[in-house]
């Protein structure tokens, strides 16, 4: 059975709370993490990305960039956290 | 959970270009036969079907306010039935179907201070990149400097005289926005010292493993400062890529007294004749000297000059230069050679001079 | 810096305000008269002409809700000093093909541009977007409203597939091998969401040139650079030809001499062209396009790989398909561009082009990644070098 779209922006939040402030991740790496993970019999390319557009929709994560764009939490607006 | 807007619009891409061509280009699109020159920057294209439209182009300062599109809007209402389009290189076209419209548009469009012309061997406008009006890495000012520069060769806008078509571009640094690596002559916004680093804003704000990959000579290492990891530049290793700034705000590398500007000639991306190439360097620095850079003005300026007085016709810059040499380069030019114009990154020896193939 | 009338202090500027060349300092002033924004924008770059360097900050976490591109963040370093500038970011918009507009279309994007921000624009920006620049963090959303319902969307920024970007083609040019503004639409619409939402090592540029000419430089500038070609004879008109020696055009030496491949000849009265020979550069085509025309059998070449110098130096695209008959060009370059995004997925680094990537595991490694046979047009010549690395007995341990 393959994994469920919520279940994948769950896992994918917490990879991206965890090395927040640590290692910035891009969308590829959670991809690739989760595919790692379940297979790609379970969970496709496509599943990641609508699990990642989920993230971003609902706010829990946001798009970042520092010459390439990463997903991070959401942040206090700037030019750059202080 | 937060939620979204309802009816939040997305993804709808650009509108669909077909609502915005002239009623003639659509009837004849596809169907073009040929193209003439009525005067600089005025172009005829004829239809195999034997319409003929109108362009008349004029030059732009790019960075334009609505109200000048908004003068734009109303010239095309008033000449072109409301249709109008921007070219690669910032100009302004009217596509005029009534023939007798051109000369009160190019009279209306000189009254408000807008050159035509930039067809065939004239100089088109100057493609170019934000500068100091909205960049944080730029070396130098961008549009301050193409209007100096264009101030003075304004001529060469407004007539087709030179021996072929001659593009110029500026970025204001090495990232090159304006892609201007393939240009007759690029000006270039140059750094020169290796970034500043601000320790402990780099430890806040940026993932040090990152900061290291980015550099692509590899002179930047880890180290401790005041017992805080950070990193060092093996300054003798840099060359002022800025990269390591562009993914880590604690690297700057602005510098007033040693930014500038470098003069690239010779490339070119079309086809025609001779393969697309890069610009080759011909000066490596000029300081900044702002409001109207001499400088660099008189600089692109004598290049223009020396090319249209010895180059042959359909001769790019690049291709006269193949034909006379680099050392004649540098002699009509009157430019020093320096050790900076041998290469000596990556692959250097391809542009050595492998042959006994010399000019005396 | 503002002096008793509340007016900026720009002496330096108002330097760039004389001369016969439009002045962009004449635009900002314009735009100051409804925007007060325009007037600390000018101060700000008063102090970066005196000090010579450039006051704004690294910028580039916000956006519109969803998109992870299309705005460019940039803060004000002066922020006390120019506090209508603290913010001042970049709304991409993304450009219909072509850059063609209606006089209402263009007024409505100021209308709205007027309303939300500094008023400021580039028609247009490097890539081709219609870049508005200038605008406050609360202002994205609106704007991004007003410009969607109006029919706009915006372009892209980050790793993204940026905006793409076509010359006129068919619609003014008779020299257009394809349908380039068609292809451009159909390319930008059919990857919305790779446009908006960065999901690629970096970025990756398209750009659509109807012939060799290549008005858009898609060679030098993008990633994918599929430049109009044709494969048949040049279509020569005789009559014309024999025009244009009558009206004083020296053949022998203005057309023949510089045919980089030597394909033509002239004997006075009839131009003989061995096209197995021709390179397609379009120099006579140029010089006589009364006379000669492309062929019928029209199509485009694919180039892959172009740059500028950041990381590891700038470089043109080279050849990876010679030839795609116009009415396939679409399909074949879907097929190809999921299949090098998918290899450049797997294989890139962060902030590494596909150009790099090629050039770090090398050419022959990535066509066999990407399921395409070697053919001799992809070189300029075979390898110099002798270092060859042989695959083994299976014949797949290249990648």
């Amino acid at each position: 059975m393959a994994v469920a779209i919520e279940a994948l922006a769950d896992e994918m939040y917490k990879m991206v709370a965890e090395t927040q402030g640590k290692k910035n991740l891009k969308a590829l790496d959670l991809t690739k993490a989760m595919i790692a993970k379940y297979g790609e019999a379970e969970c496709s390319k496509d599943d990641c990305k609508h699990a990642i557009r989920q993230l971003i929709d609902s706010g829990r994560c946001v798009y970042s960039y520092f010459g390439g764009s990463f997903i991070t939490l959401p942040h206090k607006e700037g030019a750059a956290p202080e | 959970m937060a939620t979204a807007p309802v009816k939040r619009i997305t993804d709808i891409g650009p509108p669909h270009y077909e609502k915005f061509l002239h009623p003639m280009i659509k009837k004849n699109y596809g169907n073009w036969k040929y193209h003439e020159t009525l005067a600089p920057g005025v172009l005829c294209h004829v239809a195999e079907s034997g319409d003929r439209i109108y362009t008349v182009r004029a030059g732009s300062p790019r960075l334009l306010s609505v109200a000048t599109i908004r003068l734009f809007a109303d010239l095309a209402d008033k000449y072109s039935g409301g249709y109008l389009r921007f070219t690669s290189r910032n100009n302004v076209e009217f596509l005029l179907e009534d023939k007798g419209n051109i000369e009160p548009l190019k009279r209306e469009l000189a009254a408000a201070g807008f050159p035509v012309g930039g067809t065939n061997n004239a100089i088109s406008n100057i493609v170019h990149t934000q500068g100091w009006v909205h960049c944080h890495s730029s070396a130098t000012d961008a549009s301050g400097i193409v209007k100096c520069v264009m101030d003075a060769l304004y001529d060469r806008f407004t007539h087709e005289d030179l021996p072929a078509k001659l593009r110029i571009a500026l970025a204001c640094c090495l990232n090159m926005c304006g892609a201007v690596h393939c240009s007759d002559i690029a000006i270039l916004g140059i750094h020169r010292r290796p970034p500043k680093i601000l320790h402990e804003t780099l430890r806040k704000v940026c993932e040090i493993p990152t900061v290291i990959a980015s550099c692509p000579t590899g002179a930047i290492r880890s180290a401790t400062v005041n017992g805080n990891p950070s990193v060092e530049v093996v300054e003798e290793q840099c060359m002022y890529c800025g990269n390591c700034y562009t993914v880590c705000p604690a690297m700057p590398l602005n510098d007033p007294e040693n930014d500038g500007l470098s003069i690239w000639v010779g490339g070119k991306v079309s086809n025609a004749r001779s393969a697309p190439t890069f610009s080759k360097l011909a000066i490596p620095f000029i300081p900044n000297n702002p409001p109207r850079w001499p400088e660099v003005v008189n600089a692109v300026v004598n290049i223009v000059d020396v090319y249209a007085r010895n180059a042959r016709r359909f001769e790019r810059v690049g291709e006269w230069i193949d034909r006379i040499g680099w050392p004649r380069f540098f002699e009509l030019t009157g430019i020093e050679f320096t050790r900076y114009h041998i290469d000596d990154f990556k692959y250097a020896g391809l542009t050595f001079a492998r042959s006994a193939h010399l000019r005396y | 810096m503002a002096d008793g009338n509340g007016k900026p202090k720009a002496q330096m500027l108002d330097e760039l305000e004389k001369g016969p060349w439009p002045s962009f300092v004449k635009e900002i002033k314009k735009a100051a008269e409804t925007s007060p924004v325009c007037h600390d924008l000018m101060g700000q770059l008063e102090v970066s002409y005196e000090e010579k360097r450039s006051h704004w900050k690294h910028g580039g976490i916000v956006g519109v809700l969803g998109y992870g591109g299309g705005v460019i963040g940039r803060y004000s370093d002066l922020p006390d000093q120019f506090p209508n500038v603290a913010h001042f970011h970049t709304l991409r918009v993304n450009h219909p093909s072509g850059w063609f507009y209606t006089s209402d279309a263009l007024r409505t994007l100021c209308d709205i541009w007027e309303r939300h921000g500094s008023g400021l624009t580039n028609m247009h920006g490097s890539t081709g977007d219609i870049v508005f620049l200038g605008t406050k963090t609360d202002e994205l959303e609106p704007t991004f409203k007003e410009l969607t319902e109006a029919g706009f969307d915006l372009g892209g920024s980050g790793s993204v597939m940026r905006t793409p970007s076509c010359c006129v083609g068919q619609a003014r040019c008779e020299w257009a091998c394809y349908d380039t503004m068609a292809a451009c639409d159909d390319i930008t619409r059919t990857y919305q969401d790779e446009l908006h939402r960065p999901a690629f090592p970096y970025k990756f540029k398209f750009k659509f040139s109807g012939c060799p000419n290549d008005c858009v430089a898609a060679i030098a500038r993008a990633d994918l650079s599929i430049i109009g070609t044709w494969r048949d004879d040049i279509q020569q008109d005789d009559a014309a030809v024999a025009e244009y020696a009558a009206s004083g055009l020296n053949i022998q030496k203005d057309v023949c001499n510089r045919c980089p491949t030597h394909c033509m000849e002239w004997d006075g009265k009839k131009l003989t062209i061995e096209n197995k020979e021709c390179v397609r550069c379009m120099h006579c085509i140029n010089v006589m396009p009364k006379a000669l025309r492309p062929g019928k059998e029209k199509g485009a070449a694919i180039l892959i790989g172009a740059k500028a110098p950041i990381l590891q130096g700038a470089l043109l695209s080279s050849v990876l398909i010679p030839f795609v008959p116009a009415e396939e060009l679409l399909d074949t370059l879907k097929e190809l561009v999921s299949r090098i995004w998918d290899f450049w997925g797997e294989y890139g680094k962060n902030r590494e082009r596909i150009g790099e990537l090629i050039q770090r595991v090398g050419m022959a490694n990535f066509l066999d990644g990407i399921g395409l046979d070697p053919v001799p047009e992809m070189v300029g010549s075979p390898r110099d070098n002798p270092y060859i690395y042989f695959q083994g007995k299976d014949g797949d341990q290249g990648t």
